[in-house]
């Protein structure tokens, strides 16, 4: 039993003492020790991989510890199941939204714990109850609209009223500024402040040290499976912080000298893209792309940047544009041409386009290069050389594995897309297409990533970088334009704007009109 | 604030086309597509095309290919590709003949429903439990079935009055129902021959005339399968495991429960749809279903995956069916109708911009149209192809807005959850 802090003050919404997972060949947490005290937004950082998200799961009952206690109230539980947690009154936002695209929010909300009896569910009552907590914890959320119809941050309330419906006191939120624009941070942080002043205990996993000094109570820091620290951000520095997590300073995204020369390599003229229902979802685009230039691309998400990115890529057919690569006319070649005339592409969800999970390292090394040296030879696929250059990928790039014959799905988010960034690299790309390069890892990973595509910038490659992350757009472009419903509405000089002026152009809050 | 507002406004991607149309368009295509008929009618000479007759035939013919989508739609809602309805109905079939010619058509319709639910439960174990490849699990059962329902067919139908090795003892037909003044004074309109207000008056009779209690179980039960699936917590969490099951299982639903559920009623369904069959054929035999578990997973694509959707998918099918019955005349008038519906696709695909896709319907269109004037009557050996020919094309043409369940098909894991 953990002693009970003495005085008059409440017990510890939740409290973890001695927590140690294992995991065959690593240990994921060891003798971690956290305790929340309630109505508190309490942050958890620590570098990707560093264990945050194994604690959270032991806490949320997806797995259990090896060893230690976690007491709710001051008393020990045991959770065998997330229903024991949700029993408990603890509710997990998830980082990779569980929403049923297809489904109503309201459907979305009730499932599994929905009112009314088995034969007709009250959706009359659910609809209500919906309301009730949206406008009491000013969420705004409209049950009956489809789930798929909404944008990132709407999703993100959605999950929040899902946990709060379920009567969740303590909830969860893992890395849920990972997907947002600023405006939306604020209002996530509203938000939090409001369920804070409800009595709600709030667990806000992040690596961003800015959002978490502003809205954190207490701060603990992990690093390599342990808790390492526990700070109030009073106290604090984003530096000391960045320390504690990484044991270095926080890296910056900044470009040196200007390396853009007047030679393009990439120029689309006019590009259109339709969807499936004949709306245009890429109207008319055109910009060039300089040897050594890196154009940013800002903009909320769902505003054509896949699309964009497809067309490029030859993975979707333009309606109409031209796309040249250094002079040649690459608007109908296949995309497996297109990447031999030297396109690189770091797509934006890894698991789904970047690499196969269930696949060897330099397996996945050779997929995409899979015609080309050093990877195969003739017809046939040249193991020996592709491991070799695997091997330097992991090497040079810093991947952390244990080998390269390990499936990817071994290798944390953060690794994992360190190993694309290689893959991409190799083979002397002329042209990089770069989807949040950066999303989801952690900060020594962003930097080894950024200094990869400064490094290859200065030998003169062009890169096309679309981000949610406002500071590595600004930091990292040599130009930035704006894509709001398809179109490029504003081009801003990176040396002067700010994540503020841009978020307002990104939803057409200026120059609309 | 306003900051916060402008940003919902602008991470909403901007509306899609029309969810739903107003009633009175569905009224107005309804009756644009009954002038159509009665215009070809008139042109082509085919009574058939909106007799009563045909209607009749083309709900019969309906009902069987109604269940199979039913069918499919309730185990594809949960995730679960079955393809296997095929086989499923072929057990529907055999049990219809084996408990319908000793106890009776609605015995006949418990067994084939018993027996489809077996074959369910089959494919269950294997896609849900094992994991097994959907498709192969469902071909599997195809291969299966036929053979199980002719072994036992011998078994039991050799010796038995009337019956042979490939076929059962008649089975009495179900009981039918005729609304009796209003299918007297619509007899008397169709009679006419009047334009339009007949061929109304023709459609409505074979609605209402000599309709198999089958039939109408059938409506009820896409009726409820609406009420189940879409108003009810059983529903929800049906659905949710074809969605988005992770999701599901992470606030607390048993996926594998409502899975084995799903693919068990879907097997129901179908054999259901194979009992239908039997019964209203009088008979069950070897190789009754041909194909119709297929076109009935053709209708539920069609239908987008809801009951409404499907019926009308099935009813489409069931017509061209009916027409095929009625002989080399009336799919001949089919071509014309063909014809011009595609020349309408065409239309419609070339204004939401589809243009290859226009131009191959058009092209269809017209080369249907000039099959029609160039000729007097289709060859008998085509009339029989005539409801796949239609199937291909529906498909073909119809899959550009359809959304299937976003899970469908993949192999779910409990504990997969990240």
């Amino acid at each position: 039993m953990p002693t009970e802090p003495a005085g008059g003050e409440p017990a510890p919404a939740v409290e973890l003492t001695g927590i140690t997972k294992r995991f065959p060949g690593v240990v994921a947490n060891s003798d971690v020790n956290i305790t929340v005290r309630p109505g508190t937004v309490h942050a958890l950082v620590g570098e990707n991989g560093a264990g945050k998200s194994t604690l959270m799961k032991i806490l949320y009952g997806m797995q259990q510890p090896d060893e230690g206690v976690i007491a709710v109230h001051g008393a020990p539980v045991v959770f065998a199941s997330p229903a024991d947690a949700i029993g408990a009154g603890i509710g997990m936002v998830h980082q990779h939204f569980m929403l049923a695209d297809n489904l109503t929010v309201l459907e979305n909300v009730v499932l599994g714990s929905e009112p009314g009896s088995a034969v007709a569910l009250d959706f009359a009552a659910a609809r209500r109850r919906i309301r009730d907590i949206s406008d009491s914890y000013g969420l705004n959320v409209d049950p009956d609209r489809l789930v798929d119809e909404l944008g990132v941050g709407e999703r993100q309330r959605v999950e929040i009223l899902k946990v709060l419906y379920r009567g969740a006191r303590t909830l969860i939120l893992d890395e849920p500024t990972a997907v947002l624009v600023p405006q939306e941070v604020d209002e996530l942080f509203g938000n939090l402040r409001e369920l804070k002043a409800e009595g709600l205990t709030i667990l806000f996993i992040s690596h961003k040290l800015d959002e978490v000094l502003s809205v954190a109570d207490d701060i603990t820091v992990i690093r390599r499976g342990t808790t390492v620290a526990s700070v109030s951000p009073k106290e604090v520095t984003a530096r000391k912080l960045a320390e504690l997590m990484v044991g270095t300073a926080l890296p910056v995204p900044e470009l040196r000298e200007s390396t853009v020369t007047d030679r393009p390599v990439l120029t689309v003229t006019g590009l259109t893209v339709t969807g499936a229902d004949g709306r245009r979802v890429l109207d008319d685009v055109s910009f060039t792309i300089h040897a050594g230039e890196v154009l940013g691309i800002a903009g909320v998400e769902g505003n054509g940047q896949a699309e964009l990115v497809e067309a490029l890529m030859g993975i979707r057919a333009p309606a109409a544009g031209r796309i040249a690569l250094g002079g040649r006319d690459i608007t109908r070649l296949p995309t497996r041409r297109r990447r031999e005339a030297g396109m690189g592409y770091i797509p934006e969800d890894r698991h789904r386009q970047g690499v196969v999970l269930e696949s060897t390292l330099w397996e996945n090394r050779v997929l995409g290069h899979q015609t080309r040296k050093p990877s195969s030879r003739g017809p046939l696929i040249d193991i020996r050389a592709a491991k070799a250059d695997t091997e330097r990928i992991v090497r040079d790039y810093d991947v952390r594995t244990p080998n390269i014959d390990v499936h990817a799905s071994a290798l944390s988010g953060g690794n994992q897309q360190k190993l694309i960034v290689g893959r991409e690299m190799s083979a002397d790309p002329v042209l990089l297409i770069a989807s949040h390069p950066t999303r989801g890892v952690d900060v020594g990973a962003q930097a080894a990533i950024w200094d990869h595509i400064r490094r290859a910038r200065a030998e003169h490659l062009a890169v096309l970088l679309i981000s949610a992350d406002l500071d590595e757009l600004i930091g990292m472009s040599d130009s930035l334009s704006v894509i709001l419903r398809g179109r490029l509405v504003a081009d801003h000089d990176p040396a002067t704007v700010t994540p503020e002026q841009l978020g307002s152009a990104m939803t057409g809050a200026e120059g609309e009109d | 604030m306003t900051a916060g507002l402008s940003v919902r406004a602008g991470s909403t991607p901007p509306a899609r086309g029309k969810r739903k149309l107003p009633a009175l368009a569905w009224v107005g295509a309804i009756a644009a597509v009954l002038l159509v008929l009665s215009a070809v009618r008139v042109f082509a000479g085919a009574t058939d095309l909106t007799s009563s007759g045909t209607v009749q035939a083309a709900l019969t013919a309906a009902v069987p290919l109604a269940m199979a989508a039913l069918a499919g739609m309730w185990a594809e809602r949960a995730g679960v590709i079955n393809i296997g309805l095929e086989g499923m109905m072929v057990l529907g079939t055999f049990g219809a003949g084996f408990a319908g010619y000793q106890w009776g058509p609605w015995a006949g319709v418990v067994f084939g429903l018993l027996l489809g639910a077996i074959g369910g439960l089959l494919h269950a174990v294997a896609t849900v439990t094992f994991g097994v490849d959907h498709i192969i699990s469902g071909v599997a059962i195809n291969l299966l079935a036929p053979g199980l329902a002719l072994f036992l067919s011998k078994l039991y139908f050799s010796d038995a009055p009337g019956g042979g090795q490939k076929q059962s003892p008649r089975i009495d037909d179900a009981q039918k129902i005729t609304i009796p003044g209003l299918s007297d004074v619509l007899g008397a309109v169709e009679d006419k021959r009047w334009f339009f207000v007949s061929d109304v008056a023709g459609m409505l009779r074979g609605l209402v005339t000599q309709v198999s209690l089958l039939t109408v179980l059938a409506a009820l039960l896409i009726a409820g399968s609406v009420w189940l699936l879409w108003h009810t917590p059983f529903g929800l969490r049906l659905r949710s495991c074809g969605e988005a099951p992770v999701a599901a299982e992470s606030l607390g639903v048993n996926v594998y429960k409502y899975k084995y559920l799903a693919v068990t009623a879907s097997g129901a369904f179908a054999g259901l749809g194979g009992a239908f069959l039997a019964v209203s054929s009088g008979q069950f035999r070897d190789g009754q279903t041909s194909g119709r578990g297929f076109i009935g997973l053709a209708a539920m694509i069609f239908g987008n995956w809801r009951p409404g959707g499907l019926a009308a998918g099935a009813s489409l099918f069931g017509y061209t069916d009916a027409m095929a019955l009625r002989g080399s005349a009336a799919v001949h008038a089919l071509l014309l109708l063909l014809g011009i519906a595609l020349v309408v696709v065409a239309v419609l695909q070339l204004r939401s911009g589809h243009h290859v896709l226009s131009s191959v319907a058009g092209f269809l269109g017209v080369l249907f149209g000039f099959w029609y004037f160039s000729s007097d009557a289709v060859p008998a050996e085509l009339v029989g192809a005539a409801p796949y020919v239609v199937t291909l094309l529906v498909l073909g043409l119809a899959s550009q807005r359809l959304r299937p369940p976003k899970f469908i098909g993949a192999p779910y894991l409990r504990g997969q959850g990240k």
